[in-house]
């Protein structure tokens, strides 16, 4: 089968026609790495695109998004072992004091339809839990989402603490949100920032060299 | 002039006495300049022009489900959580399917207790000082707590009469209250909830003109029909939209976001004879972490900008909330009394 029919079942948002063609390419013994490689992130980076351009929005980026969800569900049980690994291991959540999700839940949809295995801490973490969960290891990046000017100081908090707790050369940092800018991310000490969710996992690729 | 007076004036596009200010403002910082200061004492120390209160805070705290995390039920059936702000954020939402529709059952607007808080500010202020009440908008309002985020957005794509019905539930809610409201004595409707990101707006123009302004337009027309002018807020960069909501009807917009790349004085030129501008001091720098010299300085450049012929309301880009410092905003309101006075002459 063509794996582009997945790449445009994702592009459209088409969740159903997406998860019968991800099962049809399985059934076909095609390999999980080219689904995901072939189909899912050309599909993703695409939808990417066209928000970068202004040409989707936050509706087109939700529904391509339980496309590639719903592709995964087929795709992850498949994943890890002897066929396709992850790009990585990825951590986030957003910082203490913030509890504004959507961001960061568009960023996870974007990195899993980029193969990344990620968990999600989940809202208003304080830094002492993203240490804890650093600490377990693993992780290759750890991404934090600040949606408010006055959390923002709990981005280089949360630094801070991995710093102290002897952890930030365990791992790379990613910062995003809202307010945040580049200029800024590297202020606190962050080794990459992200302004949305399809540049976060542009940039994640980047971060361990593989984009 | 009285606040109320300068106010209305703005909104008709003229030039009052002076260049009027109002603002939400937070415990925390009405602590710092009165302690024990109630919203409304801050306004009369302060001499603002006017008074506003939100709609949400009365259907927030409708019921306590976790003490220890701050989680309480709204009015709607959703879940919201509060943390060092004044105002909860979002959970849960009520509605989690079209089938929840079919069996649910409104919160009644008529009841008394909502309007304590207006009646008490009318007792105090009507005809003084305008008395701004906040109405959530029906996109913010399906998308934060009746549908929550991700199923709006879903819904708008792939089930747009779910979002047309939702809309008619939030409707009828909201003129009866807005009638209340009316008939106690409002001057002014505040139509608070968000259109647009920093980058840009949420949905595309062709959605915004199928699900946002249609309601807003609504909103706008029932508070025309009794005589109360509206003023519309949205953070975020509306630049491909603000004709939207000029053509709604609304009469004052809020903040022109800065940190969106809204320049006041380009919202000025390109339709300050459409709408009344309000706003745009930084509450994200100049407010919290600028000199009062640089808040002054915001301020009088804002004033400078905009205030030429009348049709400004100085306010902050959102409201003063708890990270402000009080200093600054202190500086702020002196700088609109030192630079606000019609004739302007800042050029």
């Amino acid at each position: 089968m063509n794996l582009k029919e997945i790449s445009q079942a994702v592009i459209v948002g088409d969740a159903d026609n997406c998860a019968g063609l991800t099962r049809k390419a399985i059934a076909q013994n095609i390999p999980v790495a080219d689904i995901l490689n072939k189909g899912l992130v050309p599909g993703l980076r695409r939808v990417g695109e066209l928000f970068e351009k202004g040409e989707y929005y936050l509706p087109e980026l939700i529904v391509s998004g339980d496309a590639v969800a719903k592709a995964l569900e087929y795709l992850e049980p498949l994943m890890g072992g002897g066929g396709a690994s992850y790009m990585g291991r990825y951590l986030i959540g957003t910082v203490q004091g913030d509890i504004h999700d959507l961001g960061k839940n568009i960023v996870i949809m974007m990195l899993r339809g980029n193969g990344w295995e990620v968990t999600d801490l989940g809202v208003d973490i304080p830094p002492e839990e993203f240490c804890a969960a650093v600490a377990s290891g693993g992780y290759d990046i750890v991404g934090m989402s600040s949606l408010l000017t006055m959390t923002m100081p709990n981005v280089a908090r949360t630094i801070g603490a991995l710093k102290a707790a002897g952890l930030r050369d365990k791992v790379k940092v990613m910062v995003g949100g809202a307010p945040t800018t580049a200029e800024w991310a590297a202020q606190v000490g962050a080794d990459a920032h992200a302004k949305d969710g399809p540049m976060a996992a542009i940039a994640a690729a980047k971060l361990v060299g593989k984009s | 002039m009285n606040g109320l007076e300068r106010v209305m004036t703005a909104l008709r596009l003229q030039e009052p006495d002076r260049v009027p200010h109002f603002e939400r403002i937070a415990r925390k910082v009405r602590e710092a300049i009165l302690p024990g200061a109630s919203e409304e004492d801050i306004v009369e120390h302060l001499d603002l022009d006017g008074v506003r209160f939100i709609d949400r805070t009365h259907s927030w705290g409708y019921e306590t489900v976790d003490e220890a995390k701050r989680i309480r039920r709204d009015q709607w059936g959703g879940l919201v959580r509060y943390t060092t702000e004044d105002n909860p954020v979002p959970m849960e939402p009520a509605i989690k399917s079209e089938k929840d529709l079919e069996t649910y059952v409104l919160p009644d607007p008529d009841e008394e207790w909502r309007y304590e808080t207006l009646r008490q500010l009318v007792k105090r202020f009507k005809g003084e000082r305008a008395i701004v009440v906040g109405v959530t908008d029906i996109f913010a309002l399906g998308r934060e707590n009746f549908l929550g985020d991700v199923n709006y957005f879903r819904a708008m794509v792939k089930n747009p009469p779910f979002i047309d019905r939702a809309n008619e539930f939030l409707l009828d809610y909201q003129l009866k209250y807005m009638r209340n409201c009316i008939e106690l004595g409002v001057d002014i409707f505040w139509v608070n909830g968000d259109w647009a990101m920093t980058e840009r707006p949420m949905v595309s123009r062709q959605f915004t003109e199928r699900f946002l302004a249609p309601p807003l337009k609504k909103l706008v027309d029932f508070a025309h029909g009794r005589g109360v002018p509206v003023i519309k807020h949205t953070d975020g960069n509306i630049w491909p939209i603000y004709d939207t909501i000029i053509d709604a009807g609304a009469d004052g917009l809020h903040p022109i976001d800065p940190m969106a790349g809204m320049d006041i004085g380009e919202a000025k030129s390109r339709f300050g004879d459409k709408i009344c501008l309000c706003g745009n001091v930084s509450c994200a720098f100049s407010l919290v972490s600028g000199t009062e010299e640089e808040a002054r300085q915001e301020t009088r450049e804002v004033i400078r900008k905009a205030g030429k012929g009348g049709g400004l309301i100085c306010m902050s880009s959102n409201s003063i909330h708890s990270g402000v410092n009080p200093q600054n905003y202190l500086a702020m309101v002196r700088a609109i009394r030192e630079f606000g006075q019609y004739p302007l002459a800042l050029d």
